[in-house]
């Protein structure tokens, strides 16, 4: 399909806050992109305000504290998700369209039951959680993802396995866990699987403890997709290194030509995709 | 209309950041002998049944669906009269 | 309710006040059994209103000229100073000084900024107090119409390592109040999504009693979607939105406008202090954005101090209307609520619009979308009265001139008994220089603040380009200023700092005024952006006592004439009053936010060292001046007047070193302030993970601590790109430009012929980085 005819649903409930940029990233892409609130997925909206799941090609679940990240982040939107979309959302992982969670939107996709999704497209009940980090409180520093991925994930395709990126990690509850009894099987299924997809390193590309790792995730765990590789949870903000000068240490290098950080090459990955797949 | 008291506390062996940050904190503020603090959730729910076997039930369903993440959870439901 | 009320006949309480025979003695204790927190003349004033008129006054009417003319809402002891000094400096650029002040950005958008206090209810219930401050804040800049971008939190507290035994009945902890302010600011900024950027924390004993809680807000916006917070045709319609109404914060604007006694807090503990609710304000700032930039107000303004009692007659006189309002229609939180709560609720998260009735339908529509509340509760009427009903019932008829505008005030102000320290009295010199670097750079006022700042969202929005953390990854020290971009397809851009002044305004409160907008520049200016405009909280003690009104008049002076001398305009500003407690008033802090304009962010320019071997300069002239400084508090000897303020010097200065940034000669740039030039090279050296080799020989023959630690004001440090140091030299032809030294190594060397000192990167980093985390959780 051509970049101009993709369009992106950006889902945003109250207090998602990171909305704005990413559609204004999206298009600055060449692709369309709307904010699409919830509601107007389910029904309650008038006619003319009423949206499908079919109505894109990408589907993405911003950062932020959507529903004020009451009870558990994520947690409220993923029950408000599936208690009316259930069906929509499998057929739509199901048909190899991506689906794009960022810090907030990778904890809604764990809580849903769609990350890591070992069991299903969409479990029962959740495999893991992101549950608050070790220091006990919010963690607003840049990081450092080594892409462990070796090309199943449609949001890294186009980059070399082994590459160090910076993002911008901004959250209080981002450690990966899986239950106790089950950690080592699945952690190993994960890796066979080729699911992880990004690790925490630190500036020697060593997989460090705190602060490199901000919040004492498993195994570094910084991002993960499903094993078709289309539905992806990353827990730093890609977009918030979507420019140059958006990431922490430009006034330190001499630039060159590109206006673009290490952001933006998640976005164009998926937008190549649907290119290609599509 | 009975009133369900949901306890949700971490599953032992799980790092509870917010209980140990809290005791660091009554440290520093003075507090001696803290053997330890930890964290839990209390939802008081009031439903309009008088049946209790009803209402715990639905609290039940409700920790499944949303109170409780079974990866790192634990619950306990008591029905109040 | 007092047996004096007599009861008027209505289907709910309503009562009536004697008031027009009531003696002197009488008005005063009417004003304390209501709460009003009006003096006798003010409780005499209205009572010749109502015998003018021919009536008794509804006790719902004198609670509401109590909140109007409450010092909060109407600056009644501020406003003749504030006329006089601060007001008029102003510029072509500025469009708009209402709720929040709105200044031209280009050809077709404008950016907003507004500074407000929120020290009483914060030093009771610090967590909601910041929390109900970011909300404030926030509405003040979006009720022009301007999308909030960036928040800055300028604090003051009591020092952590405070003994508990010793502090007063009532007074809380240091440590727990900072804990709670900075979870409160925490909790509230990201979860509302935008970015806290900006800010410092200072620790005095002064501040035990009374802490400094300010917080800054700047917006942006297309010109064509600014809104005035009035309303605009006699048509208008009003709509109040956002939260519910309820009891929370009653009496929260006469509260602010006492002292804090162990009484007042107890009384004042149920009612004033309320929890913000950043989850339903993240979507009415989207609501209201939307119905802005579609063209459908007439006219928008925030509900804060006495709520629905303050915002509605202040829309309608603002207009040249009055208004009539039907309270039955406010959608409350609720059952219960006596129509007086009703208007003089604080409830938080409440804005009101002014729409014309064609336009109704479309904005509430935009509401319903985001779950937001929105009801129409009045309109305007063409009489200038407020009339306010409640089940068919008129329970406020008043003359809105009369309600609103409030009093005003010139109190006696007179300096106090004893004099400034005029003599320099050196502490004796260190004998260890290392020792007493390191022990600066541990000092509570200097130390790291990256505990604190790490946990505030500064990303979100993904627009800040310049960050307040700058330097190596994992090895980033303070900034000067943070930029945000607001447009994605430009490179103009804006940067934010602050300054915060109490120890100079404690020993010279004018000089204390004009080096609070001389740091803020100089901040600016570090990151490569050209100073703006300002904006001002002033918070000092009980402005009935003249020595505090004078320290207050003699800040505002300073502040005003420096900012004129610069060319600068302030088109919004905060006073905060009666920041007093049984320990005495709070230090005068005059506070200074500045928004300075960048023309290219790529130009831009961080503080921490870039490359080993650059020259390092001293921009700016080193005086022997110590007073007010962090080195005599730290030697806790000796004494002196504070640094002097230049602005015709600062002027060029700064012509001249932005001429050199925008060159792209400058590799790196840090202003001189706490702990002098010492600290500055030592908070370069931390963030790029780079030592220098610094000689200030050219200082002698003043004394080397003096050369090292004097706080005189406009100066910075500036590492040179090595090929371009001619080209700097030209540049800054006319500004004393000293040659130090050059960067390398891993240890800060600092000399002048026969003394030196080093000082290795991992044990400055040490003292710098211990001292908050040690002392204090945030939960």
């Amino acid at each position: 399909m051509r970049r101009s005819s993709i369009r992106v649903g950006v889902v945003f409930i109250e207090g998602t806050n990171c909305e704005d940029e990413s559609v204004a990233f999206f298009r600055h892409l060449g692709a369309q992109a709307e904010r699409v609130h919830l509601k107007q997925l389910t029904g309650d909206v008038p006619a003319e305000l009423r949206r499908d799941l079919d109505d894109y090609d990408l589907l993405m679940i911003p950062g932020g504290f959507a529903a004020g990240d009451y009870v558990r982040a994520g947690t409220i939107f993923a029950a408000r998700l599936r208690s009316k979309l259930s069906k929509d959302l499998i057929a739509f992982v199901r048909s190899g369209k991506p689906v794009f969670g960022v810090c907030n939107g990778f904890q809604v996709l764990v809580e849903a039951g769609l990350l890591p999704a070992l069991g299903a497209t969409m479990t029962a009940a959740p495999e893991a959680v992101l549950a608050t980090n070790d220091s006990g409180h919010y963690e607003c520093r840049p990081s450092l993802l080594k892409l462990e991925n070796g090309g199943s994930c449609v949001f890294t395709r186009g980059m070399k396995p082994g590459r160090v990126v910076t993002f911008i990690s901004a959250h209080a509850e981002g450690k990966f866990l899986l239950p106790q009894n089950r950690e080592k099987k699945m952690l190993k299924e994960l890796v066979d699987n080729d699911q992880v997809v990004f690790r925490f390193v630190d500036d020697r590309g060593r997989y460090a403890g705190y602060p490199w790792n901000p919040s004492g995730t498993t195994y570094n765990i910084a991002a993960i997709c499903n094993r078709e590789g289309n539905v992806f949870g990353v827990q730093p903000h890609p977009e918030r290194c979507f420019f140059r000068h958006l990431e922490p240490s430009w006034t330190r290098e001499s630039g060159g030509d590109s206006q673009y950080g290490d952001g933006k090459a998640l976005f164009e990955s998926s937008l190549q995709y649907l290119e290609k797949r599509f | 209309m009975v009133r369900v008291r949901v306890e949700v506390h971490l599953r032992k062996g799980v790092t509870d950041p917010e209980g140990d940050n809290v005791q660091k904190a009554l440290t520093l503020l003075g507090f001696k002998g803290i053997g330890g603090v930890h964290s839990a959730k209390l939802f008081l729910i009031d439903l309009a049944t008088k049946d209790t076997k009803v209402a715990r039930k639905e609290a039940e369903e409700m920790c499944r669906r949303l109170l409780a993440n079974p990866v790192i959870h634990e619950y306990s439901i008591a029905v109040e009269k | 309710m007092d047996d004096r009320l007599r009861k008027r006949s209505s289907p709910f309480p309503l009562y009536e006040i004697p008031l027009r025979d009531a003696k002197v003695g009488d008005l005063k204790s009417l004003s304390e059994k209501l709460g009003l927190s009006l003096s006798i003349e003010e409780m005499a004033r209205i009572q010749e209103y109502f015998r003018r008129i021919g009536r008794e006054p509804t006790h719902v009417e004198l609670q509401s000229l109590g909140q109007a003319w409450s010092e909060h809402c109407c600056y009644k002891s501020s406003k003749v100073f504030l006329k006089e000094f601060i007001f008029p400096v102003q510029a072509p650029y500025v469009l708009d000084r209402g709720d929040a002040g709105v200044v031209e950005f280009d050809e077709d958008h404008a950016y907003a900024l507004r500074i407000e206090s929120h020290n009483h209810p914060s030093a009771i219930e610090p967590y909601g107090g910041a929390n109900t401050g970011i909300g404030g804040i926030l509405r003040d800049v979006l009720a022009m119409g301007a999308q909030p971008i960036a928040l800055a939190d300028p604090l003051h507290f009591g020092p952590l390592d405070t003994p508990t035994e010793g502090l007063p009945k009532g007074t809380r902890h240091p440590k727990y109040l900072f804990g709670g302010v900075v979870a409160g600011i925490r909790d509230y900024g990201n979860r509302v999504g935008i970015p806290t950027v900006a800010g410092g924390i200072v620790f005095d004993e002064g501040y035990l009693g009374n802490i400094v809680v300010n917080v800054a807000c700047v917006g942006f916006a297309k010109k064509s979607q600014l809104v005035r917070n009035r309303a605009s045709s006699v048509r208008d319609v009003f709509i109040l939105c956002g939260g519910k109404t309820g009891r929370d914060g009653i009496h929260g604007v006469t509260y602010a406008s006492v002292d804090l006694t162990d009484r007042s807090v107890r009384e004042w503990e149920a009612g004033a202090v309320q929890l913000g609710d950043p989850i339903l304000k993240e979507p009415l700032i989207h609501a209201c954005i939307e119905s802005a930039q579609g063209g459908l107000l007439d006219g928008m303004k925030d509900l804060g101090g006495g709520g629905l009692s303050c915002v509605v007659g202040e829309m309608a006189l603002a207009g040249g209307f009055g208004a009539e309002v039907d309270l039955e229609r406010v959608p409350l939180k609720e059952e219960g609520l006596a129509p007086w709560e009703i208007w003089v609720s604080e409830s938080q998260e409440r804005m009101m619009l002014a729409v014309l009735p064609e336009s109704v339908e479309k904005v509430l529509r935009i509401f319903e979308l985001y779950d937001v509340p929105a009801t129409v509760i009045g309109r305007a009427i063409p009489e200038k009265i407020c009339r306010v009903r409640y089940r068919k019932a008129t329970v406020l008829d008043l003359d809105l001139e009369f309600y609103t505008v409030g009093p005003e005030y010139t109190r006696e102000y007179r300096p106090p008994r004893t004099v400034a320290m005029k003599d320099l009295k050196l502490p004796p010199e260190p004998t260890d220089y290392r020792t007493t670097i390191l022990r600066l750079l541990a000092a509570p006022n200097i130390a790291s603040k990256e505990y604190v700042i790490r946990q505030y969202d500064h990303e979100v929005r993904a627009s800040t380009v310049i960050k307040p953390l700058q330097g190596v990854i994992g090895k980033a020290a303070h900034g000067d200023a943070a930029v945000v971009r607001p447009l994605v397809d430009s490179w103009r851009a804006l940067a934010i700092a602050t300054a915060s002044t109490p120890h100079v305004t404690s020993l010279d409160p004018f000089l204390g005024g004009a080096t609070a907008v001389d740091e803020v520049c100089r901040n600016l200016v570090a990151v490569g952006a050209r100073p703006h405009s300002l904006t001002n909280c002033l918070n000092f003690g009980n402005p009935e006592k003249p020595d505090r009104l004078w320290s207050f008049r003699e800040a505002a002076r300073g502040l005003g004439a420096t900012a004129k001398a610069l060319g600068l305009p302030i088109p919004s500003g905060n006073v905060s009053f009666y920041n007093e407690s049984p320990l005495g008033p709070c230090p005068p802090t005059p506070v200074v936010l500045g928004v300075g304009i960048v023309e290219d962010l790529r130009r831009c320019v961080t503080t921490d060292f870039k490359k080993s071997g650059d020259p390092v300069v001293l921009v700016g002239t080193t005086q022997a001046e110590l007073g007010g400084s962090e080195y005599l508090r730290l030697q806790k000897k000796g004494q002196g007047p504070p640094p002097g303020v230049d602005p015709r010097a600062l002027r060029a200065a700064i012509d001249h070193l932005l001429a050199a940034i925008g060159a792209g000669t400058v590799a790196a740039c840090h202003d001189l302030s706490h702990g002098g030039l010492a600290v500055a090279a030592a908070e370069m050296a931390l963030g790029g993970d780079l030592g220098a080799d610094l000689k200030t020989t050219a200082m002698d023959p003043m004394r080397w601590d003096l050369q090292l630690f004097s706080e005189s004001n406009g100066r910075w440090l500036v590492e040179v790109q090595k090929d371009r140091y001619e080209e700097f030299g030209h540049l800054m032809e006319g500004t004393p430009a000293t040659f130090l030294g050059t960067t390398g190594g891993t240890s800060l060397h600092l000399g002048k012929g026969r003394q030196w000192t080093s000082l290795a990167l991992p044990v400055m980093r040490k003292a710098w980085g211990e001292t908050i985390p040690r002392q204090v959780v945030v939960t």
